[in-house]
Order: structure tokens, then C-alpha cells, then sequence
């Protein structure tokens, strides 16, 4: 696809431009988090804040999309040893994995609504519904990436090239990006 | 038709242009290249050394020209006590600014006149100079830290609220879209709850009839206070952001819709002392400022002068909206005398707009009942305020 | 390659390139060039970092314009207040009010719209895209010895992001309601209340809409100009070989990396207060006659947010016009800039600083005061950088041989500029000050010095000295001189009495001043800025009619070192391809400041280091 990025073995550091490119975009997510977070906690100070116990269905959401990380590393293990049934099966799985982490979240929020937390109810709760739905719209990002991920293993033979390496290389560290993201975002609701 | 004459006009000027600029590099063209830069460079040396000292000139003769208008010069001196703190801190500031703003420029410029390009010439070679690089790091921070330390120790001295046992007067602004509301505490010295649900066009402060402290507030159309006596203005704000702004006065500070701020200054001179300093005659029995001896409608003569018409103002320093820039109250500062007559002259809101109306709590069928309001100051215990 | 050179030139640069660069078997990948095959792929929807760079000068000069005469027009409200202003009836419609007696003028809303409008044009479209889009664009590849970006692509989207963004901004200037009114800083409740104002409605929308898109082409540009600078530097480009503009591009791409997201994350809860009934900046408001239900917001939290991007956004803006006015006053005054080290430590002191100093705009915000004390000490201490940087400067000119340019002027320029608003940065920082200069016209002077003027004059002075690598032709230097001349004494015509009329306590955004006597006095004073205003815009035209006739009618550039610089860019052919170097690329053998150096006017820094030479810094 691009051409003009030579290949230069004089490069110091070792690390593919694309790939570092995404790890600079990763911090800027986590900027944006961050200032939710520090927002959460200036706001937090002032009063006024209701207490409340997050609904479990968080928890099991994070351990879903723990498995979902864990799946799809599994599966690049397997792409990089030319094992195709794996591959395929585990990126279907972490797909799955995935749409029922987004379902999970979605339940959550409906759970908190039932216990009487809802989205403008105070900003204790508002900030929960916020921060958890833009973290679940960077994980639709990871789920296009995933789907073409699946796209490229069904329908390509199983070659491991550099460039479908490095592909897939990029959706494993989004992937990996989103999910420790939303551990530290789960942490730090219910430790706060 | 406008529009045509316009373009016309801007077609014309580019055409003007356009040809200024094919002349003079026709020049370039004759002359040769090297030779030609060098004569512009001597022109253009010539011209940095011009500029400065013309811009030179221009900033410190108009910082004197205009030195009366500005706040802490000439007669404006701070009507509050912290003012004139703070008006020092600017003129130390300035001092030490002032003197790195001239010498940095004339260097810039002058070092651009002398080291003008000429042919043959060598530019010096001269990476850095450790030396140097520490002084002008060094001497930077000294100052610095001089200036922060005095500002600081202003700022948190002028900043801080009143101490638990201290005498002072509260009274409260409200900013809303476009005015301020204004609320003194009447007699018992303090100032009522509020609940912004409670607004109504009747009551635009939303204050609790149920809460005593409420029935003898007053709200006035002007400040008035007394020279000399610490006041504690509460700081809110209705629908938007605003700033309680006093210039003469040096305060400033946000109003905010759900978190009342505060500012305590203590006004030092009244506004007839002030009249009379800026009509001041200085020793020949001419005006020591003139500018302020003009009518103040420049039509009529024979209106008053314009130090004779002098009031303190309230602004709002806060965009709060298409009417911000209107928002003037009159502030008037009296005599301890004056100031208790023109309170003994004030109704309580309570008394001339809400009593035996529909929002009157204590309204009852037949007679209202006087309740007990204000003769006895409650000594209520704890806390001036709720909210 | 599309390289019009005609005649086979033997040119020393190639030679040097021919013996020590880098082969990278370029043109094995690179059959027939398929980036520039056509019209919409070479002007368009171009990958080509030095045509994307021209696409967001172009850009950024429209809006200049748009945001300049935008300028006037309010100029005109405060220095003529009764003047009849019927006559741009026809362009401002309805907000022009006209009275029985054929009257016309401005409303107030409207005035409020323009200066918002004015406020966020020239900040984020013309001195953010406009002034580091074009010049990280331009000067990274070429002047790091980069065949591209690392990601042209997202190059492209980073344009076109911009663009978008840039054109809902438009489109909102049309709304019936009109554009959004509250300021460039869109402090809640003011902007997240369509009550509030008419711009609030469907302007802010709009407003926050367009915003998003330019932090998605920020944070696409600046991915790629980080990974741009640490990974594809040729060979022998160390970071402390790189020229001075390269280091500023770098920084200011980190700022925006981590200051950007921060601004969508309090547009987002903005957008949710706004539309979805949350709280979180908005508390206990009665507004239209009305009780609101949100509770429990702080308004102040917004300002922490915005002001967190804020502060570095205004380094966002100097830092790249500091680089090339680093560079430029170099090259022209055949000097190596002084202190390199220190102009790169005090550039990433400066970076590290921005982002610890923001509540300096908040200190008569109802924050606690207590924490204004931290803040007032770290402000004050990024001045010392500041300072280090204007004494290297004027270092760089001391013992010089200065060729007097329209480039090299505005260098000059920018450095007094840059000395005349910094200074009143030091009152501003100092809260026990601030409290009576925060929001008055001293912190207007302040700004527009420091960084609306300073910039401006960076832009222009990068514009003048690359513009030949840019186009293959010369501006104007007659024009380009006037131009300056006329820009340097129009700007402070304009802005330095302003110093005045704060310090008589004047407040800014106001729509006129006689509703007091105490800012009624300076009829005279705002008359003269505005008239100020207009003979300034003029001589802008001047240089716009200049960029636009050069670019088809300038002079030639008839060899390929004009300046007689040592960096990379230009050793390309006078109109490089897509890929920049034809053939090897170049390598790297020295600083980038070698002129002057052991009695020769310049050297490249393609050429290798003598034998016993030691290097520059
Ligand atoms: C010497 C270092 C500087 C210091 C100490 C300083 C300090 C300040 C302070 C305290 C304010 C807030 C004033 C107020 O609202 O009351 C301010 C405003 C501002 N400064 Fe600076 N400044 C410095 C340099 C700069 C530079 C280099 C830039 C831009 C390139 C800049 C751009 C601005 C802008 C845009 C505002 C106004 C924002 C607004 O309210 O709309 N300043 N400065
Ligand atoms: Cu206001
Ligand atoms: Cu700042």
C-alpha cells in the first residue's frame, strides 16, 4: 500500500512506523481518558455524589473481553506457526468475544438504570455511563478491525507474509490497548 | 454596483502592485545580483534602525500621554485598601520589564543595522558561549522569583476570606442576563437562604420566606458602603457565568450559576474624596487634571464637569451574552453617617413586594401577623449563610 | 520524475549524494509513480507531503482572510459605534439593523458571533493547520531526508479532516440563528444553554462538530509527524543534527498528541450536558423565565478541560514559528544559530511546562486561590526559557554578514514581537496582577502580540524563505518588504495602545464601551486601532496578491541552494517528485549549522566532516 516508506535497515529503532504510529495514537486515546478520569475526580472532590455499587455485569464484561485479548494472541501465536484451523477459530472467537462485551456493557448500563442510577441522575453515575460508552465505542473500532481481520483469514490462504504480519500485529495491539483500557477504567470506578 | 467598484479597485491595485514589483526586479537584473543585495541590505539596516527608535519613542510618549487614564497613575489612584499592593507589584514588574523591553529591542535592531550584510564580510563563527547562556538563564530567574514572591504574598493576603470573629459587612451581586441584583442583609447582618427553585418574577433571587434571616433583606438599585469597613461581597451568579468587576477597587472574580464565590476589600476613600481629587487645582490654581474638567456632554457647556459627575462603577468582566457589555451598576462609598442614614431609608423586599401576597408564608386569612423579623437580631450561632 | 530541469547540470549536491547517500532502491518500488498519475491524485486527493503542505497554506489563507475581515467589521462597531453600517447589509443581512432614519447597525449577537468566530479561525484553522500543517508537512520529510511521511495516507485524511472541519465552520456562519456566540473558549452554561443565546443552538452544535473533525486532523498529523521524526531520519540525521525547525515540529506534535483528546473529552461531556440532560458543568440555573433540573455540575471543571489544551495550543502555535524563525535568521545572517542546545532544551522545557501552567487562566475563576500559587510559579518560570530563547536569537544576529530578506525582516520581527507580549505575560502570570488585568484589553495585547502577531510573522517568514522550494519561484522582495514594514508597524499601531486602555481597566467582548464613563474615554484611542486595522489589512493584500502572481509569474529559481542553507531541502532538484531525491537519498554528516565555519561561507550537511574537523555545537 506504501510504497514510498522505504525499507531502511539503517532505521535505529526496530519497531515498524505503522506500528509505532498506532502506539502514538494509543496515548492519545489514553489522554482523552485521562482527562475523564482527573475530570471524575475534580468533580468527585466538590460533594454532592452519589455513592453506588457498579452492577456485576461489569465485572463479567471484563472478564469476557480478558478472554477475548487472551484468544486473540492465541490466535496470532497460531497464524505466526502457519496452524490455520486455530487462527480462524480463535479470531472468530475473540470476535464473538467482543460483540458480547459491547452486549455486556449494554446490559450494564441497563442494570445501573434499574437500580435507580440513570444517565442524568448525578454526575457520579453520568460519568460511569460516559466514560464506559466512549471506551465501548473505541471497542466497535477494535471489532472493524477484527472483522477484517476475519475477512483476510477466510478468505486468503494462510501465507505469512511481513506485511500480513504486521496487520495483524497492529489489531492484536489495539485489541490489547482497549481491553487493559477498560481494566484500568473498571479499577478505577470501583476503587475510587 | 458597489461591489463592481471594489473589484475594480482591487483589480487596479494588483495591477499597480504587480508592476512595482516586475520594476524592481529588473533592477535586481541590472545591477548584478550581489551588489544589489548589499545596497539593500544597507537600506533595509537603515530602516530597522529608524523603526526602532521611532517605535521606541512612540511606546513611552503615549504610555505618557495616556499615564492619567490608566488606573494606577496620575489620579486613579486604588479606592480599596489591597489596590494599592497591587499596584505597586505592577510597577515593580513594569520597572523590571521595562528595562529588559528597551535594551532587548535596541540590541535586536541595532545588531541588525550593524552586522548588515556587505560583500567579502565574514560572518563571526560562534555556536555558543556556555558563559553567557548561564548568565542570561541565571539573571531571568533571579528576577522572577523576586516578583513571584512578592505577588504571591499579595495575592494570598487579598484573597483570603474573613477571619471567623472580624467585623465586616456582607452584602451579595447576582449576575444575571444582563444585570446585577443586588441584596444587603438588612438589619440582623445576614443574608437569608436561596433556593433557585424558588425564582419567580416576584422573587428574583429565590429567597426562602420561611427562613427569618430573609425578611429584612433589602435590595438596593446602587452599592453603597461605608470608606473603611471590610466588606465580604457573596458572588452568584442565575443562568450563565459573569464577573463582579470593580475597577477602581481592583476586584474582580467570577459569579457562578450553583457555587457563590466572595471577594472581601475594604473601600478606603469615599466618592466625594475622589470628585474632588481628579477636579484637584494644582498650585497656580489650574487644573491639575484637565481632561477631567470638561463637560461631560462635550454639546453642552454648561453641563456638569466631568470629575463632578465621577461615580465608582460595577461591571461584569465575564461574556455572559449579547447584553455583557451593559451591565453598570453605580457604586457610592459614604461617610460611616451617611451610610447608616441611607440604611435606616431602605425597605426590606419582604415588606414591599412579598408580604400578604401569595407567597407571603406567614400570610394569614384575616390580618398577616407581623412575624418576627428583625428587632431583635437573631443571634443565630454558627455560619452567616446557608446554601 | 517530474524534475524540469532541462539541461543535465552536473550539481555538486548530487554528486555528494552520488558518493556517500544511502541507497534505498527507491525506484524499484516505485514504477511510474502511480501517486501523481492524474489530475485529482496529484492536486486533489494527493499522498504528497510537499503538495498536502500547499494545501493547508492555501487553506489557511483563506480563513486568514475570512477571520481578518471578520476583524474589521467589529473593529469598526467599536472604533465607529454610531457610523452607519447599512452599507454590508448586503453581505450580514438581518444583523444589520437598520432604523427609520436609514441607520443601520450591527447587532449585538452578531458582534458576539464575529469575535467568536475570529477567535477560533485564527487560532485553531489558520496558526494550528495554517501555520504547522503547512510547515511539518513541508520541512519534515525534506528537511530529515525522508522520502514521506510515514503514513501519506493518513497525510491525505489529515488534510481532508481539516477540510470538513473547516467547512461545517463555514456553513455555520449561515445558520438562521447564527454562528456560535460565547466565545472561542465556549465556557458552559453560556455555551451549552441554546437559551442563553442565539449561537448556542444549532451554532454550537455545528461549532463542536467542526472542532472534533480538526482534533481528528490534528491527532492524524501529528501521529504521523512524531513517527516521521523518530523513524525515517536518513542515516547520520541524529536528534542532534536536526535543524532547530525540525525539533519545534516535533514538540509541538507531542502538545497536540496530548492535549487534543482532552478538548473532545469536554466537547463530549458538553455534547451530553447539552442534549442528553447530564450535569456535569451545569448546576442550579434559572434561565427564559425558567428552573433547569441540572444540579451538582461546575462549570469551573470546563475551564480545567479546556485550558489544559488551552496553554499548550498557544505553544502549539509559537513553538513552529519559533523553529523557523530559528532557522531562517540563521541562514540569512550566515550564522549558526546560538546556543543550539539551549534553543532544544529550552524548546522541550517549554513543552514540559505548558501543561502545568494552565489554571493561570483561571484565576479569578472562583478556583480556590490557594492552588493559584502553584500555578503562578510555574508560569513564571516558563518565561525563563522564553527569555534563553530571545537572547539566542538576538546572539544569532551578533558578528553576522545579515542578507536582508522579506524572510529574514520577519525573523527580526517575530523577535520583537516576541519580546514586546512575553513581557506582558510576566504581569498576566503573576495573579496578585491578574486580578486587575484578567479579561481587560491588556490580556488582548498580550495574546495578539505574543502569539497572534509573533506567529503571523513566523508564518510569513517560512513562507518568503521556502516558498521557492515550494513553488520553484521567488516572491516578490520589493513587495515582501513593503509588506513587512507595513505589517510591523500596522500591528503594533493596532495592538500596543490596547496595553492602555487595560490598564484603565477597559474589559474585553464588550460591544461598546459608553455604557460607562470609565471605559467611555478613548473614542480617539479605538478609532485610531481600527483605521489601524484597515491600513494593515491592505498591506495582507498586498502579500496575497504577491503569493498568487508568484506562483506562476515569480522569478525563476535558477539553482537549487538560493540561501545558501545547509539542510536537506535543498539538495532536492528545484521541483522535487513525489520521493523528493531522485536517485540515493542523501546521508548526513554534520549539524545543521555549519556557516561561517573555518572561513567558508556554508556547509552542506551532506558533506562529510574534514579530517581533523570536529563538529559544530
Ligand atoms: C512569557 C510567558 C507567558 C506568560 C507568563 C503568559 C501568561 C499569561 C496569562 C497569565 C494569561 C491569562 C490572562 C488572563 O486571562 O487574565 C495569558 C493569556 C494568554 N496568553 Fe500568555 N503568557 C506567556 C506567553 C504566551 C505565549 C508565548 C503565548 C502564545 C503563543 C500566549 C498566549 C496567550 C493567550 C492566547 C492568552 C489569552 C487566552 C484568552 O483568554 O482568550 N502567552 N498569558
Ligand atoms: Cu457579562
Ligand atoms: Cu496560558
Amino acid at each position: 500500500m506504501n510504497v514510498t516508506v522505504a525499507k531502511t535497515d539503517y532505521r535505529r529503532s526496530k519497531i515498524h512506523p505503522k506500528k509505532f504510529a498506532l502506539l502514538v495514537a494509543c496515548a492519545g486515546i489514553m489522554m482523552m481518558f485521562a482527562a475523564f478520569t482527573s475530570a471524575y475526580i475534580v468533580r468527585q472532590a466538590a460533594g454532592n455524589w452519589l455513592e453506588f455499587r457498579l452492577p456485576d455485569l461489569f465485572y463479567v464484561s471484563t472478564g469476557v473481553i480478558l478472554l477475548s485479548s487472551i484468544s486473540l494472541h492465541s490466535s496470532y501465536l497460531a497464524f505466526t506457526r502457519g496452524n490455520t484451523r486455530i487462527y480462524r477459530l480463535l479470531l472468530a472467537a475473540t470476535l464473538i468475544l467482543g460483540l458480547a462485551f459491547v452486549v455486556l456493557q449494554y446490559k450494564g448500563w441497563q442494570a445501573l438504570a434499574a437500580i435507580g442510577v440513570e444517565l442524568t441522575t448525578n454526575p457520579s453515575g453520568s460519568f460511569v455511563y460516559v466514560i464506559s460508552g466512549v471506551h465501548a465505542a473505541h471497542v466497535l473500532g477494535g471489532i472493524a478491525a477484527l472483522i477484517l481481520a476475519i475477512l483476510h483469514a477466510f478468505l486468503l490462504q494462510h501465507r505469512i507474509t511481513p506485511a500480513r504480519k504486521l496487520r495483524f500485529e497492529m489489531t492484536l495491539i489495539y485489541w490489547h490497548f482497549v481491553d487493559f483500557l477498560w481494566v484500568y477504567l473498571l479499577l478505577f470506578f470501583t476503587l475510587q | 454596483m458597489t461591489a463592481l467598484l471594489a473589484t475594480i479597485c482591487l483589480i487596479l491595485i494588483s495591477i499597480i502592485v504587480v508592476q512595482i514589483g516586475k520594476v524592481t526586479e529588473l533592477a535586481g537584473k541590472i545591477r548584478g545580483e550581489e551588489e544589489y543585495q548589499e545596497q539593500l541590505n544597507k537600506r533595509q539596516a537603515n530602516y530597522s534602525l529608524l523603526f526602532m527608535v521611532l517605535f521606541l519613542v512612540a511606546t513611552i510618549a503615549s504610555a505618557l500621554y495616556y499615564k492619567n487614564s490608566m488606573l494606577w497613575y496620575g489620579p486613579n489612584e486604588a479606592a480599596s485598601e489591597h489596590g494599592s499592593s497591587l499596584d505597586s507589584i505592577f510597577n515593580i514588574t513594569l520597572f523590571f520589564t521595562g528595562i529588559v523591553f528597551i535594551l532587548t529591542q535596541i540590541l535586536l535592531f541595532y545588531f541588525a543595522w550593524k552586522y548588515r550584510g556587505e560583500k567579502g564580510r565574514k560572518a563571526l563563527y560562534m555556536p555558543h558561549d556556555n558563559r553567557l547562556e548561564v548568565v542570561w538563564t541565571v539573571i531571568p530567574a533571579v528576577v522572577m522569583t523576586f516578583l513571584v514572591v512578592g505577588g504571591l504574598d499579595a495575592w494570598n493576603e487579598v484573597m483570603a476570606d474573613v477571619d471567623p470573629g472580624e467585623e465586616y459587612i456582607e452584602i451579595e451581586g447576582t449576575g444575571y442576563q444582563f444585570a446585577w441584583h443586588l441584596r444587603y442583609p438588612g438589619p440582623d447582618g445576614k443574608l437569608g437562604a436561596r433556593d433557585y427553585k424558588l425564582i419567580t418574577a416576584t422573587n428574583p433571587l429565590g429567597q426562602d420566606w420561611t427562613d427569618p434571616k430573609n425578611l429584612d433583606d433589602f435590595h438596593p438599585s446602587e452599592i453603597y458602603l461605608p470608606v473603611g469597613k471590610k466588606v465580604r461581597v457573596r458572588i452568584t451568579a442565575r443562568d450563565v457565568l459573569h464577573n463582579f468587576y470593580l475597577p477602581h477597587f481592583r476586584v474582580k472574580m467570577d459569579a457562578v450559576p450553583g457555587m457563590p464565590t466572595y471577594f472581601v476589600f475594604t473601600p478606603k476613600i469615599t466618592t466625594e474624596e475622589y470628585r474632588r481629587k481628579l477636579g484637584a487645582l494644582d498650585l497656580n490654581g489650574q487644573p491639575k487634571y484637565p481632561e477631567w474638567h470638561e463637560p461631560v456632554d462635550p454639546s453642552d457647556p454648561e453641563s456638569p464637569k466631568r470629575y463632578e459627575a465621577f461615580d465608582f462603577e460595577l461591571a461584569c468582566a465575564e461574556l455572559c451574552g449579547k447584553g455583557h457589555y451593559a451591565m453598570r451598576r453605580v457604586v457610592r462609598i459614604v461617610s460611616e453617617g451617611e451610610y447608616e442614614d441611607w440604611l435606616s431609608k431602605q425597605q426590606s423586599y419582604y415588606e414591599s413586594a412579598i408580604k400578604g401576597t401569595d407567597d407571603d408564608p406567614y400570610k394569614t386569612e384575616e390580618t398577616s401577623e407581623e412575624p418576627a423579623v428583625s428587632e431583635t437580631p437573631a443571634e443565630a450561632p454558627g455560619g452567616a449563610e446557608t446554601e | 520524475m517530474a524534475n524540469v530541469e532541462t539541461k543535465p547540470v552536473v550539481h555538486e549536491e548530487d554528486l555528494l549524494i552520488e558518493e556517500y547517500g544511502y541507497d534505498d532502491h527507491f525506484h524499484e518500488h516505485h514504477h511510474g509513480d502511480k501517486y501523481q498519475s492524474n489530475f485529482i491524485t496529484t492536486y486533489i486527493f494527493s499522498q504528497d507531503h510537499k503538495m498536502i503542505a500547499k494545501q493547508f497554506l492555501i487553506t489557511g489563507m483563506f480563513w486568514a482572510i475570512i477571520g481578518a475581515a471578520m476583524s474589521l467589521i467589529f473593529r469598526l462597531q467599536l472604533g465607529f459605534p454610531e457610523e452607519n453600517m447599512a452599507w454590508i447589509k448586503p453581505l450580514l443581512g438581518k444583523w444589520i439593523t437598520v432604523n427609520e432614519s436609514g441607520v443601520g447597525s450591527l447587532a449585538p449577537e452578531f458582534y458576539y458571533a464575529l469575535v467568536t468566530m475570529h477567535g477560533t479561525i485564527l487560532v485553531f484553522f489558520v496558526l494550528t493547520a495554517g501555520l504547522s500543517g503547512t510547515f511539518s508537512n513541508l520541512l519534515i520529510p525534506l528537511q530529515l531526508g525522508a522520502r514521506d511521511m510515514a503514513s501519506p495516507f493518513l497525510n491525505m485524511l489529515s488534510y481532508w479532516f481539516f477540510f470538513l472541519s473547516g467547512t461545517i465552520m463555514f456553513l455555520s456562519l449561515f445558520l438562521n440563528t447564527g454562528p456560535f456566540a460565547g466565545g472561542w473558549t465556549a465556557y458552559p452554561p453560556l455555551s451549552a444553554l441554546p437559551q442563553a443565546s442565539s449561537g448556542s443552538g444549532a451554532g454550537m452544535t455545528l461549532w463542536l462538530l467542526s472542532l472534533v473533525f480538526f482534533v481528528v486532523s490534528v491527532l492524524l498529523g501529528g501521529i504521523n509527524y512524531i513517527t516521521t521524526v523518530l523513524n525515517l531520519r536518513t542515516k547520520g540525521m541524529s536528534m542532534w543534527r536536526m535543524p532547530l525547525t525540525i525539533w519545534a515540529f516535533f514538540v509541538t506534535a507531542i502538545l497536540g498528541l496530548l492535549s487534543f483528546p482532552v478538548l473532545v473529552s469536554a466537547f463530549l461531556l458538553v455534547m451530553f450536558d447539552r442534549g442528553l440532560g447530564t450535569s456535569f458543568f451545569l448546576s442550579e440555573i434559572f434561565i427564559g423565565g425558567q428552573a433547569l433540573d441540572h444540579v451538582g455540575g461546575s462549570p469551573i471543571l470546563y475551564q480545567h478541560l479546556f485550558w489544559f489544551l488551552g496553554h499548550p495550543e498557544v505553544y502549539i502555535i509559537i513553538l513552529p514559528a519559533m523553529g523557523l524563525v530559528s532557522e531562517v535568521l540563521s541562514v540569512h545572517a550566515r550564522k549558526p544559530i546560538f546556543g543550539y542546545k539551549a534553543m532544544v532544551y529550552s524548546i522541550l522545557a517549554i513543552g514540559f511546562l505548558s501543561f502545568i501552567v494552565w489554571a493561570h487562566h483561571m484565576f479569578m475563576s472562583g478556583v480556590n486561590p490557594f492552588i493559584a500559587n502553584f500555578f503562578v510559579i510555574f508560569t513564571l518560570i516558563i518565561a525563563v526559557p522564553s527569555a534563553v530563547k530571545v537572547f539566542n536569537w538576538i546572539a544569532t544576529l551578533y558578528g553576522g554578514n545579515i542578507r536582508f530578506t522579506a524572510a529574514s525582516l520577519f525573523g527580526i520581527g517575530f523577535v520583537s514581537m516576541f519580546i514586546s507580549g512575553g513581557l506582558t505575560g510576566i504581569f498576566l502570570g503573576n495573579s496578585a496582577i491578574d486580578i486587575q488585568l484578567h479579561d481587560t484589553y491588556f490580556v488582548v495585547a498580550h495574546f495578539h502580540i505574543v502569539m497572534g502577531v509573533a506567529a503571523f510573522f513566523g508564518m510569513f517568514a517560512g513562507i518568503y524563505n521556502w516558498y521557492p522550494k515550494m513553488f520553484g519561484r521567488f516572491m516578490n522582495e520589493t513587495l515582501g518588504k513593503i509588506h513587512f514594514w507595513g505589517t510591523i508597524i500596522g500591528a503594533y499601531a493596532v495592538f500596543w495602545p490596547m496595553h492602555y486602555l487595560g490598564m484603565a481597566g477597559v474589559p474585553r467582548r464588550y460591544y461598546r464601551f459608553d455604557s460607562f464613563a470609565a471605559f467611555g474615554q478613548f473614542d480617539l484611542m479605538n478609532q485610531f486601532i481600527t483605521i489601524a486595522a484597515i491600513v494593515t489589512f491592505g498591506f495582507q493584500v498586498l502579500f496575497v496578491i504577491n503569493f498568487f502572481y508568484s506562483i506562476w509569474k515569480g522569478k525563476k529559481m535558477t539553482t537549487r541552494n538560493p540561501w545558501g542553507a545547509t539542510t536537506l531541502e535543498w539538495t532536492t532538484p528545484i521541483r522535487p517528485g513525489h520521493g523528493n531525491w531522485p536517485g540515493k537519498l542523501p546521508t548526513v554528516q554534520r549539524w545543521a549549522y555549519d556557516y561561517g565555519k573555518d572561513g567558508q561561507e556554508f556547509i552542506p550537511q551532506i558533506q562529510p566532516l574534514g579530517k581533523d574537523e570536529k563538529e559544530g555545537h
